[in-house]
C-alpha cells in the first residue's frame, strides 16, 4: 500500500510508489539548507533500497554545501553518538528501523545527536515544501569523506560508561538477533569487550531481513526456541537500526517489548533517581516503577523526538517508550540497543539475578490491542464523535495529548489514529484480563458505530 | 548567463546550483532508466568538482526504476562508450560538460550501441521525462550499483592491438600532454607509456579546476608549446576535460590547428588500416577532404553534431571520420570521438612515415577558415536559406543543415544557430584574405535580400 509520511523528525514511506530519490534529495537539501552548509553525518542500514537513498541524501547535502562524513552501514544510535564527537551540525540516518521490508525512512538528527526537535523539524519541512534550497555553485558544494573503523571509539565509550568488569566476570552466554540489519558487524567486538559468549542469529548483513524488524514476542520465536537448548542467560532481538530491543528470558519467555523500558528504568533509577520521560500510551508498569523509586514522570506525545526534547528540557535521567526503546542522556541522546543490552547485562551481573527474576519484579498488567478500519479522514472525525459522547468517560481522566486517553483507577484506554495505516489503534490496559478485553471490545463497538 | 538550461540532443547542460541540481539529475536519470528498459546502465564522469554529487543523484534515479548501475568512475567519454558496447549495456549517462567552463556540468546520454542518442531517440526520451510517469521498482526490484574494475583496460587494449604498437615503441617518442585537468590526467601517461613513449605532462592535476580554457584551440596551448620546447619533445597532445577531443602541437611547440588532428588520422587509417568512405561535418576543413579524395576515398559531409557524424558513418560503413574540432572517430574501436585512438594513430603515422609533425603538416594544403555570424529574426531564416539555395543551384549543394555550397577550392556554409538567434556563416578558402572575402560577400548578399522586404 502506498504510504508516505513527512514528519518533523524525517520522512518515511513505501519504496517504489511514494518514497523516491527525488523526495529524498529534496529533504536532504532542505536539511542541508537548514544546517547552513555545516558538517553532516550520513549512515544507513542494510536494506535493499538503503544504498539508493543514501546516495540521494549525500547528493542533496553536497548541493547545499554540507561537508558529508559518510559512515556507510551504521546503526542509527551510533550515528547519533558521533554527531557530538565530530562536532557536526547534524546527521541523517537512512533506515526503516522497525518497519517491514518495502519501506524506508530518513531520520533527521540535530547537533546534539537527538532526533530533531519539532520546532527545528518544522523549519526543515517549510524549506522542503517551498523548495527553498540554498543550492551552491561549483566552488561552494560540499566535500565527502568516508569514516570507517569508528566501532572502537564507540564501544570504548559505551564500555567505559557500563560496569564492564562486572559484566565480564559473569561470563554470560547471550543470543542476539539483529535481524540482518546495521548492528551485525558490531556484535562480535561488543561481545568481546563485555566478555560474554555471543550466539548470533540473523546476524549476517543482508538486504533480506530474517523476519519482521519490529522487536516483539512474535518476532522473537527463533531466539526463544534456542534459549534452553544452548543454556543462554538472555536473548535480545533488535530492530534493523538498533534503536529498539526486546528481551527473551533464560526460560524462553518472549517478554513484551513494553517491559524493556521499565526493566532498565528500575535498575537505573534504583541507583540514581531523577526525572523519567515516556509517552502517553506506555504501560502503567512504568508509572509504578517511577513511583517506587521516587522519580518524577513526564509524559509526551509518541515518538523519540518528543521524548528527547522533554529529557533535555527537564534534565531527565532516563527516557523511553513501550516499543522497546530506552535512552540515557548521560551516555547519548539516542535510543540505543547496545546501551540497552549493556544495562540489562549489568543489572543481571550486579544484582545477580536472572532475566526472569528481573521481569518478575515488575508489576505486570494485561494489555489488549485492537484496531478498527476506516479512511484517514473518517478516523479523525470518529475520535471527535466519541469525545462528544460523555457517558463512558465517567470517573476517568481524559487526556488529549495524542488521540484520546482515559485513565480510570483500574486501567486505561488509548485511542489513536495510526500514522501508517488507515486504522484507529485501541490499547486497553488493566490488572484484569476481562476488564481490559471488555473495555477494548466496547470501544471497537462504539467506533464502528460512528464510522 | 543565469538560469541557463539547455536540454537537447547533446544532453542536459547548465550551471551547477542554478539549473543543474541533484533533483534535476535524478529526474532525468529516472526517465532515462525508464526509457532504455531493464538492464545495465553505466555511469561515468569527468574530473569536475561537481561530478561526484551529480553521480550520486544519477545512480539513485536509475536504481529507483530497477536499473543495474555500473560505475566507471572518472574515465574518458569514449571509454564509457566502449564499455557500453562491450558489455552490451542498455546505455550510459555521462556527467561531463566537455569543454564548458568549470561552473557548468551536464548529463549526456549514450544509447545501446555506445553512441550518443540521436535526435529521434532524444525526442522519445524527453517525452518520457515530460510525461513524468515512471514505473518505480518496489524494494525487491532495486539492484546494487557495482563498481567496474579497471574500466580503461579493454578500451586501451583494443586501441593498442589496432595500431602497430611495436613500430611505435621502436621509435621511443618523447611526448608532452596537456591533460586540461581532466580525465587525461589519470590515464594519458599510462596509455602512452604502453606505446613506449617518454611522457611529460602539464595541466595534469585531475581536479577539474582548469588551468587553461578547456577547448584545445591554438590560443589555449601556450603552456604545452613551452613544455614541448623545454623538454625537446617530438610532439605535444592537448586533450579536453572528458578526453574526446585532441589537438596537436608540433616539435617546435607550435599548435598546428585542431582540424589537422583529423587530417592526420584520416591519412593514416586510409594508408595503413584499409580504404573506405570518410565522413566529416559540414564545417570541417577542406584539408581533410583533400587527404581522403587524393587517396580515392569518397567524402560525405554530415550535419553538425557528433551523433550526426557517427550515424552517417555507420550508415555508409565509413572507416574513419570525425569533426574538425579535434574529434577523431575510428569505428574499428568505437563510434565516438576518442583522443586516445587519435594519439595512437598520429604516433603510428609519425613512426611509419618517419617524418616530424611539421613535415607531415606541410604535406597537407593550407586553407583558412572564416567564421561569422549575423543577427536575423528567426522567422525570416527559412526564406533566406531558400533564396540562397536557388541562387547557387548550379553548384554542389548539401542541404542537410542549412545551405552548404562547394565552390572551386573553397566552400561556405550558412545555417541557423542552435543556441543563439543568429545565422552562422562559415567559409574556407586557400588564403585568409579569400576566406574573409567569401564570407563577407555571402553576408552582403543576404543583407541585401533582407532589405528588399
Amino acid at each position: 500500500m502506498k504510504t508516505l509520511r513527512v514528519a518533523s523528525y524525517g520522512i518515511w514511506g513505501s519504496v517504489g510508489d511514494a518514497l523516491t530519490p527525488e523526495v529524498v534529495i529534496d529533504l536532504a537539501a532542505a536539511f542541508g539548507t537548514f544546517s547552513d552548509g555545516g558538517r553532516v553525518l550520513v549512515g544507513r542500514d542494510t536494506r535493499r533500497s538503503s544504498p539508493m537513498f543514501h546516495a540521494a541524501v549525500v547528493s542533496g547535502l553536497l548541493s547545499t554545501g554540507c561537508e558529508v562524513l559518510d559512515f556507510g552501514v551504521c546503526p542509527t544510535p551510533l550515528l547519533q553518538f558521533f554527531v557530538r564527537q565530530y562536532k557536526a551540525a547534524g546527521a541523517i540516518s537512512v533506515s526503516a528501523a522497525h518497519a517491514r521490508m518495502g519501506m524506508n525512512a530518513l531520520a533527521l538528527i540535530n547537533s546534539g545527536g537527538a532526533f530533531i526537535e519539532p520546532v527545528g523539524g518544522e523549519a526543515v519541512q517549510d524549506i522542503f515544501h517551498a523548495k527553498n534550497f540554498s543550492h551552491k555553485p561549483w566552488d561552494g558544494i560540499g566535500k565527502v569523506r568516508a569514516v570507517t573503523d569508528f566501532a572502537d571509539a564507540y564501544l570504548d565509550a559505551l564500555c567505559g560508561f557500563l560496569d564492564a568488569a562486572s559484566i565480564r566476570k559473569a561470563k554470560f552466554k547471550v543470543i542476539i538477533d539483529p535481524v540482518n540489519g546495521a548492528g551485525c558487524r558490531f556484535l562480535p567486538p561488543f561481545a568481546e569487550r563485555l566478555g560474554f559468549t555471543l550466539i548470533p542469529i540473523n546476524s549476517e548483513e543482508s538486504d533480506h531481513l530474517g523476519h519482521d524488524a519490529e522487536p516483539r514476542p512474535r518476532n522473537a520465536n527463533q531466539v526463544a526456541a534456542l534459549m534452553r537448548v544452548v543454556k543462554a542467560d538472555v536473548g535480545f532481538v533488535s530492530s534493523s537500526d538498533m534503536g529498539r530491543l526486546s528481551l527473551v528470558s533464560e526460560t524462553g519467555e518472549t517478554a513484551s517489548e513494553e517491559y524493556t523500558f521499565p526493566l532498565i528504568a528500575a535498575y537505573v533509577l534504583a541507583r540514581r533517581s531523577g526525572t523519567l520521560v515516556t509517552n502517553c500510551c506506555t504501560t502503567r508498569t512504568v508509572d509504578k516503577v517511577a513511583a517506587k523509586y521516587g522519580a518524577n514522570i513526564i509524559k509526551t506525545r509518541v515518538g523519540q523526538a518528543y521524548i528527547m526534547a522533554a529529557l533535555a528540557d527537564e534534565d531527565g535521567v532516563i527516557g523511553g517508550e513501550g516499543n522497546g526503546s530506552v535512552a540515557l542522556p548521560a551516555f547519548s541522546r539516542a535510543c540505543d540497543a547496545f546501551l540497552m543490552m549493556g544495562l540489562v547485562l549489568e543489572a543481571m551481573a550486579l544484582r545477580q539475578k536472572t532475566v526472569s527474576a528481573l521481569l518478575g519484579e515488575l508489576p505486570r498488567y494485561h494489555i489488549v490491542k485492537k484496531r478498527v478500519y476506516g479512511e484517514t479522514r473518517q478516523c479523525y472525525r470518529a475520535l471527535e464523535n466519541i469525545l462528544e459522547k460523555q457517558a463512558w468517560q465517567a470517573g476517568g481522566i481524559v487526556d488529549l495529548m495524542e488521540g484520546v486517553r482515559v485513565d480510570w483507577p483500574d486501567g486505561w484506554v488509548h485511542l489513536r489514529t495510526s500514522d501508517t495505516e488507515p486504522i484507529i489503534r485501541i490499547i486497553s490496559e488493566s490488572e484484569s484480563v476481562e476488564l481490559a478485553e471488555n473495555r477494548a471490545v466496547e470501544f471497537v463497538r462504539m467506533l464502528e458505530q460512528v464510522l | 548567463m543565469k538560469d541557463f538550461l539547455k536540454v537537447g540532443i547533446s544532453g542536459v547542460r547548465g550551471v551547477v546550483g542554478e539549473t543543474i541540481t541533484p533533483q534535476l539529475a535524478a529526474s532525468f536519470a529516472r526517465a532515462f532508466g525508464s526509457f532504455v528498459g531493464q538492464g545495465e546502465v553505466l555511469v561515468g564522469r569527468d574530473t569536475r568538482p561537481t561530478g561526484y554529487m551529480l553521480e550520486q543523484a544519477v545512480v539513485a534515479g536509475l536504481q529507483s526504476v530497477g536499473i543495474s548501475v555500473g560505475l566507471t568512475g572518472i574515465v574518458a567519454t569514449p571509454t564509457v562508450c566502449h564499455l557500453v558496447a562491450e558489455r552490451r549495456a542498455r546505455g550510459a549517462i555521462l556527467i561531463t560538460a566537455s569543454h564548458n567552463p568549470v561552473q557548468w556540468n551536464a548529463l549526456k546520454f549514450i544509447g545501446q550501441n555506445g553512441m550518443f542518442i540521436n535526435q529521434k531517440l532524444a525526442d522519445e526520451f524527453f517525452d518520457v521525462y515530460h510525461q513524468g510517469e515512471f514505473k518505480l521498482a518496489p524494494e525487491e526490484g532495486i539492484h546494487k550499483a557495482r563498481v567496474i574494475e579497471d574500466p580503461v583496460r579493454t578500451h586501451f587494449e583494443k586501441i593498442i592491438r589496432y595500431v602497430d604498437a611495436a613500430r611505435i615503441r621502436g621509435r621511443k617518442f618523447k611526448v608532452a600532454v596537456d591533460c586540461c585537468n581532466g580525465v587525461g590526467a589519470l590515464y594519458s601517461r599510462l596509455f602512452l607509456e604502453k606505446l613506449g613513449c617518454e611522457v611529460v605532462t602539464c595541466c595534469d592535476n585531475p581536479n577539474g579546476i582548469f588551468e587553461r580554457e578547456p577547448e584545445p584551440l591554438p590560443e589555449n596551448l601556450s603552456a604545452l608549446g613551452e613544455l614541448v620546447r623545454r623538454e625537446k619533445c617530438d610532439i605535444g597532445f592537448a586533450q579536453d576535460p572528458d578526453g574526446d577531443r585532441l589537438a596537436i602541437v608540433n616539435e617546435k611547440g607550435e599548435p598546428i590547428g585542431e582540424d589537422q588532428t583529423l587530417a592526420f588520422a584520416v591519412r593514416q587509417v586510409i594508408d595503413h588500416h584499409g580504404k573506405g568512405p570518410v565522413v566529416i561535418h559540414l564545417s570541417t576543413s577542406l584539408g581533410v577532404q583533400w587527404i581522403a579524395e587524393q587517396r580515392g576515398c569518397p567524402v560525405t559531409r554530415a550535419k553538425i553534431g557528433e551523433i550526426n557524424v557517427s550515424t552517417k558513418m555507420m550508415e555508409i560503413g565509413s572507416v574513419v571520420g570525425g569533426e574538425g574540432n579535434g574529434g577523431v572517430i575510428i569505428p574499428a574501436i568505437i563510434y565516438c570521438r576518442d583522443s586516445f585512438v587519435g594519439m595512437a594513430v598520429v604516433l603510428e603515422l609519425m613512426a611509419m612515415a618517419n617524418r616530424t609533425v611539421s613535415q607531415l603538416r606541410d604535406e597537407i594544403p593550407r586553407y583558412s577558415l572564416s567564421k561569422e555570424k549575423m543577427r536575423v529574426q528567426g522567422d525570416r531564416v527559412p526564406a533566406l536559406l531558400r533564396r540562397l539555395r536557388r541562387e547557387y543551384a548550379g553548384y554542389p549543394l548539401n542541404l542537410s543543415d542549412g545551405v552548404h555550397v562547394t565552390l572551386k577550392d573553397s566552400w561556405f556554409h550558412v545555417r541557423a544557430s542552435n543556441t543563439e538567434p543568429v545565422m552562422r556563416v562559415v567559409g574556407e578558402a586557400p588564403t585568409r584574405e579569400e576566406a574573409v572575402n567569401l564570407t563577407a560577400s555571402v553576408m552582403a548578399q543576404i543583407r541585401q535580400w533582407m532589405a528588399e522586404k
